[in-house]
């Protein structure tokens, strides 16, 4: 319940920020207050997500001795992120969705846009559309390029397709007109067609969701975001409703797959908008460490989870954005029309499954073991040995010591299946076995890291490698030794590096007004108005925001010269009331040209197509994490532990928490924290930085080889 | 990981090609988001790549392989010869069908990479179609010319069009006053100067970067690894001789009325791990715009074999050094002789060739090659001119990429939709309808499929498209030369060919005509054009091929309940699953009874959809509306 007095306290002392990430195998748990973070990890529910979100607030409350209630209560902004929507998709788990085209273009999903990504790759045939043929239904309809009506939609013809979805059971629909940004009307009539005669039925109308030229852009956004509605939306009510009955009466945001947050209403709205979202907050918070622990711009961010293995890259110091998203291959697979943190993907993580096929060959993943039944060792039912089975086989994650003792690891068993299912077969002792596991393993995460950055030209051996999720430290060190990577940095928060991301990032929002003008004919009366609404609308989002700090607005007008029909961003330096403010514009728009093109035309006119706004909130994270030490200096203990390079060896066992800042340590050893176990191997040399963060060299024999010695590179 | 002598860093190696790759897509990105022409803009009819100072193709990324895998290089040469100490700030605009252009309406330019001793490490690579180049008709491509006098085409032979980063107005003025619409004609040029001038930049900063010494190392590394590369895969290749044949549709012209017949040979040698085609055995050049260049001649039998062999070895002149092409002067399918119209080089034989190659290639062993891809240019992909009245009647000429022909079905899957001509892959982009809508006064009525139209086979070809447009409030003048209405794409070890290319007209008053394959047509507002594309070959049996195919083609309508059950011998349970027990009888019948043909309604199947009435949009609506 709100009261007064709580408000008072609110102002008194700063309020609580909670972040959540829903990974495949955990929810993470990240709490901030001021310049205190704590972190909490607790096991995800598949069957009810909500619930490993509220186990995790519990151990949060329980650690600081207050009841749910009462900590949700000071919870100002609470930020959830998930892969629901994504899984949903890869799992074809998405609803019965329908789309409804102007007659005459029913194909537009399955005829995209056309191109390929290699000319020459036969290996496969074309790509099935997002919606089948069969659920695609032509609207007697049509409007023309300047929003003139050329044919009235025909309702009755239109009543009678909606007759139709509903014997074929559509539990969503898509609607995707022809110059429906020209002119809505036959969208929206659709619109209330279908709330009249399926009422209940979710529907998205491409206009609104993404007013962009070009059908086959808006008809695959529409796809997209009308297939996750009805999953999203009451996932999301659901959460809401459970929190709030919980005791929290904050603002629920939810992160994007570019990187932001938006409200969880929006997001229901708008689930396209969580599509990628999954793994976008990890570069933020890797960003942050680079620049701290790597003293780099350059990082590839590795994020290692119970299921899948996701890398960004930070390229001098910032986390490319692609413009043009694509849900599986550019120009083959469906593009989402938003923009999203690039990421790439593979199925390898903790709980990834090691199979042998029938030659003989070992693989680890893509199937998972997941958090249900997750890796034989978590004895809850898993039968298929996992790279956190081969790790527990190997020594190096301690079964008595697993997310800090809290969780009691099954050896025995661990050691059992690897042996029958892996040893046996490739006739090999099971600590060799398990080995071989870890190095498929790693193989897959090399290939994945080469892919991204390789492919931009960008050479590993100049990145510093970031390991976030609670598997990272198992192999970060063999994985940069094949990368060539000069430093590895652990954060201390880097087994719960998305959600500790999601705490640094802002609150932003974007508006965007149709204005098509030219510069030989400018409307300066009416770009005035619009921009004056625009500021409004994002001033109107800064006071709801939370906040205390200041927003930040940016005015953009997307210019062209006439003909081309590919816009540039040119952000606004004067007003558009007067022709000195389109005198800049010109200007800057030329400048930008040739910046990004190389060449200027002072001859074309230049026409302008929309003005946008876009306000920016700083949600206040980011502050450096507060060095968590228990009994600093404690000695270490050691255990037996297996490296394939030396064979079972007797290992320093490091407690991260207990390491005094400039503690320095060298391979063979571990270092184990509540929620993850890093592995140094032998000549790896790893330092405790003023972060808090490990600080790792790869390979501190070869470095001093090339004069770079260990301690210069790690002071 | 070091290089070493014998080794290769082959890390190094990756990354200096994905960044080189990386120039290239600069490039390209360059001139699609700056140029004026829907055919440059959205349809990406063009292309970028990386010459070296040795003249050969280093790279060309997402490039469209007929536009480069030979040409630029042959091009280079001729720059050489003509300005052997280029400079910095110089650009060169190239189009010469007779010194290693693709065709007339391929405008090119070349940037010489100079370094600061003055010496030329590599050429940036631009090449884009030109709706327009100041020819007779307003459009590139002109079947039915006799010579390129009457094609009309201004030649430019590496002439300099850029000193000191500034343009050689005499060469602007010259274009200005022949082009139809100056002002887009020079909007695209600034963005192929554009995409230019990032490569020189780009390439400048690697040669500053790691040193031009370090440049051509890497170079010879990536072309000797290539070729390192296809000797390997030639060497897993069954030995032999065999020939392969075409027929191209005939063009109204004395000389070619009865078609133009093609036959070539294609060698294997695994020992030496090389490949020989040998184009020489064809007619001299044509009395019409179906000839192809040196360019384009050696490309389309390149693009034969790189369809045919495992996809992931590289193409450049590295590994081309291991494809023989045997080419004639003055062949129809070699080299031009001046004035030999090459109006036509980039479809129409070009797809036949490449079709031939892949063709004999799969007759070699079953899993490789493919089947021959539907012929070119249905009115879909017309040149439009015309005024615009939305902006006070400006002229304009483009072209339309919409609806091009279905692509060959291959040995591991179905013809690829978006195809839309071999020579690129599928590279190229197509329209928006929108996009065009937007930009010409036109309207498109429907782009869609047409089922039933795809070569049957155990991988079937991509159906035919149905495209129907016309012009708004004013009138279009449309132009293409489509070859496949009379001889379609083959099928290859067995597949079925493709349907047919058709082009109608339905006029103002309802009635639906057939249009001449080399279509000249002015449209009133009213009228329209339905260009039916043709269909792709398929692949081995239809009765190979596996019945889940067959439910789900039927099911998402790709084909018809007729033709699965007579063609495909395929028979459904109550619950629309495959009855497996019936569908192997209904087999063993088909293939008892083979040698009796089985109706295919293929043709049928395309003109109800032409029908006043039809379900696409009928005659009354148009009219109506």
């Amino acid at each position: 319940m709100a009261t007064p007095a709580r408000d008072e306290q609110a102002s008194a002392r700063p309020g609580l920020r909670l972040a959540a990430d829903t990974g495949g195998t955990f929810t993470d748990l990240v709490l901030e207050q001021g310049e205190s973070v704590r972190l909490y990890k607790s096991s995800t529910t598949p069957q009810d997500p909500a619930r490993g979100i509220l186990d995790a607030v519990a151990l949060a409350a329980a650690d600081l001795g207050r009841s749910v209630a009462e900590l949700l209560a000071d919870v100002e902004v609470f930020i959830h992120g998930t892969t629901r929507a994504i899984n949903a998709i890869l799992t074809n788990a998405t609803a019965k969705t329908a789309l409804l085209a102007t007659r005459g273009h029913p194909d537009m999903l399955l005829l995209r846009e056309g191109g390929r990504t290699d000319a020459f790759n036969w290996s496969y045939g074309y790509p099935d559309p997002y919606i089948p043929r069969a659920l695609t239904f032509e609207i007697d309809e049509r409007i023309g390029s300047q929003g003139e009506v050329v044919r009235t939609l025909q309702r009755d013809g239109a009543v009678e397709v909606l007759a139709r979805l509903a014997e074929l059971e559509v539990e969503s629909i898509a609607v995707c007109l022809l110059w429906s940004i020209a002119n809505p009307a036959h969208e929206l009539t659709l619109g209330e067609l279908i709330e009249r005669h399926l009422p209940g039925v979710p529907y998205t109308l491409s206009h609104a969701l993404n007013p962009t030229l070009r059908e086959y852009r808006r008809a695959s956004c529409a796809a997209i975001d009308a297939s996750l509605k009805p999953l999203m939306s009451a996932y999301l009510q659901g959460l809401e409703q459970r929190l709030r009955e919980a005791g929290f009466a904050g603002r629920l945001l939810m992160v994007t797959s570019s990187g932001g947050v938006i409200d969880a209403a929006d997001m229901a709205e708008a689930p396209i908008h969580s599509v990628n979202s999954g793994p976008a907050m990890a570069p933020v918070a890797g960003r942050h460490y680079a620049a701290l622990d790597g003293l780099s711009e350059n990082a590839v961010v590795a994020d290692t989870g119970g299921t899948s293995y996701d890398v960004a890259l930070v390229r001098r110091g910032r986390i490319p954005v692609t413009r043009e998203t694509w849900l599986g291959l550019e120009y083959e697979g469906h593009i989402t029309g938003f923009p999203a943190v690039d990421v790439r993907s593979v199925g390898a993580g903790g709980g990834s499954i090691a199979w042998i096929d029938s030659g003989g060959l070992l693989h680890v993943g893509p199937q998972s073991a997941a958090a249900d039944p997750g890796p034989v060792c978590y004895g809850r039912g898993g039968g298929e040995p996992t790279v956190t089975d081969a790790a527990v086989v190997l020594g190096h994650i301690d079964p008595d010591y697993f997310l800090g003792g809290t969780m009691a690891l099954d050896e025995r068993s661990a050691q059992r299946v690897i042996a029958e299912r892996i040893g046996g077969p490739l006739g090999l002792p099971s600590n060799e076995a398990a080995a071989a596991i870890m190095a498929v393993a790693t193989e897959r995460m090399i290939s994945s890291i080469e892919e991204i950055t390789v492919n931009q030209g960008v050479d590993p051996r100049t990145a510093v490698l970031i390991g976030g999720g609670g598997a990272a430290g198992l192999n970060a060190v063999a994985i940069a030794r094949r990368l060539g990577s000069p430093r590895i940095v652990i954060p201390q928060a880097g087994a719960v590096l998305s959600a500790r991301g999601a705490l640094m990032s802002d609150l932003m929002s974007e508006y965007a007004a149709a204005f098509f003008t030219g510069s030989d004919d400018f409307d300066h009366a009416r770009a005035d108005e619009l921009l004056g609404d625009l500021r409004g609308c994002c001033l109107e989002f800064a006071r709801r925001a939370t906040s205390s700090a200041e927003a930040q607005i940016e005015l953009i007008a997307e210019a062209r010269y006439r003909h081309q029909v590919w816009q540039l961003d040119v952000l606004l330096r004067g007003e558009l009331a007067e022709p000195e403010g389109l005198a800049l514009l010109v200007e800057d728009f030329h400048a930008v040209h040739e910046e990004v093109y190389a060449v200027r035309d002072e001859r074309a006119v230049i026409e302008i197509v929309n003005l946008r706004a876009r306000v920016t909130c700083p949600l206040g994270g980011g502050a450096a994490d507060a060095v968590a030490l228990e009994q600093g200096g404690a000695p270490p203990s050691s255990r037996r532990v297996f490296f394939s390079e030396a064979g079972s060896v007797e290992a320093a066992i490091w407690r991260l928490e207990s390491m005094d800042v400039g503690t320095r340590i060298e391979g063979p050893a571990i270092v184990e924290s509540s929620f993850t176990t890093i592995v140094l191997d032998p000549g790896a040399v790893a330092e405790r930085a003023p972060s808090g963060s490990l600080v790792i060299v790869p390979d501190a024999r070869e470095r001093m080889g090339e004069r770079v010695g260990s301690s210069e590179v790690l002071s | 990981m070091a290089a070493g002598a014998g080794s290769r860093d082959v890390v190094a190696l990756a990354v200096m090609t994905n960044r080189m790759e990386g120039v290239v897509r600069k490039m390209t990105n360059t001139l699609f988001r700056t140029a004026r022409s829907t055919l440059l803009n959205t349809a990406r009819d063009f292309s970028c790549c990386v010459v070296t100072a040795e003249h050969e193709l280093l790279v060309m990324a997402e490039s469209l392989p007929i536009h480069v895998m030979r040409g630029p290089d042959l091009m280079s040469r001729w720059l050489a010869h003509y300005h052997p100490k280029p400079r910095r700030g110089d650009a060169f605009l190239h189009n010469s069908p007779y010194h290693g252009n693709s065709h007339a309406g391929d405008h090119c330019v070349l940037v010489p990479i100079v370094d600061e001793q003055g010496r030329v490490r590599a050429t940036a690579v631009v090449k884009a179609h030109m709706a327009d180049i100041g020819n007779a008709e307003p459009t590139t491509m002109t079947a039915t010319a006799r010579d390129v006098y009457e094609e009309g085409a201004l030649i430019f032979n590496c002439t300099k069009v850029q000193q000191d980063y500034r343009d050689v107005q005499d060469i602007i003025r010259l274009c200005e006053a022949r082009i139809r619409v100056p002002e887009d004609w020079y909007g695209d040029y600034m963005g192929m100067i554009g995409a230019a001038r990032v490569g020189e930049r780009e390439l400048q900063k690697i040669g500053e970067e790691g040193g031009w010494d370090a440049f051509d190392r890497y170079v010879e590394d990536w072309l000797d690894y290539s070729e390192e590369r296809i000797r390997a895969t030639i060497r897993k290749l069954p030995a032999g001789r065999r020939t392969g044949y075409d027929l191209h549709d005939s063009v109204p012209l004395p000389g070619v009325e009865d078609g133009v017949k093609m036959e070539v040979t294609v060698a294997v040698d695994p020992e030496a791990g090389e490949i020989e085609i040998d184009l020489r055995n064809n007619p001299d050049c044509l009395p019409c715009g179906l000839n192809l260049t040196e360019s384009t001649s050696a490309t389309s039998a390149l693009i034969g074999v790189f369809n045919s062999i495992e996809h992931t070895v590289p193409r450049n002149s590295g590994s081309a050094r291991a494809i023989k092409v045997l080419l004639r002067e003055n062949c129809c399918v070699g080299i031009p002789v001046h004035p030999a119209s090459c109006s036509l080089a980039t479809t129409g034989l070009a797809e036949r060739l490449g079709g031939i190659v892949q063709r004999t290639l799969a007759e070699f062993k079953d899993g490789m090659g493919m089947a021959s891809p539907g012929p070119e240019c249905p009115p879909a992909t017309a040149s439009l001119s015309g005024r615009d009245p939305r902006h006070g009647d400006a002229p304009f000429v483009d072209m339309m990429i919409l609806g091009n022909s279905g692509g060959a079905a291959h040995a591991r899957g179905d013809g690829w939709l978006t195809n839309g001509e071999t020579s690129d892959g599928g590279s190229m982009m197509r329209d928006s309808t929108e996009v065009l809508e937007l930009l010409r006064p036109i309207r498109v009525w429907a782009d869609r499929i047409v089922p039933d139209t795809g070569g049957d086979g155990r991988f079937r070809g991509a159906p035919s498209l149905y495209v129907e447009y016309g012009p708004i409030d004013t009138e279009l003048e449309v132009h293409y030369a489509a070859d496949g209405t009379v001889n379609p794409a083959l099928g290859a070890r067995g597949g079925e060919p493709g349907a047919l290319l058709r082009p109608f007209m339905r006029r103002a008053d309802g009635e639906v005509v057939e249009l001449d394959p080399w279509g000249h047509v002015i449209l009133k507002s009213g009228e329209t054009i339905i260009s039916i594309s043709s269909a792709g070959g398929g692949y081995g049996p239809a009765l190979e091929r596996d019945p889940e195919h067959v439910r789900h083609d039927l099911a998402d309508g790709w084909i018809g309940a007729q033709r699965a059950h007579d063609t495909y011998g395929v028979v459904l349970n109550g619950d629309k699953s495959v009855d497996l027990q019936a569908t192997a009888a209904r087999r063993a019948e088909l293939r008892s009874a083979a040698g009796e043909a089985a109706p295919r309604p293929r043709e049928d199947a395309v003109l109800r959809l032409i029908e006043p009435g039809s379900r696409i949009w009928s005659t009354d609506v148009l009219k109506e509306t």
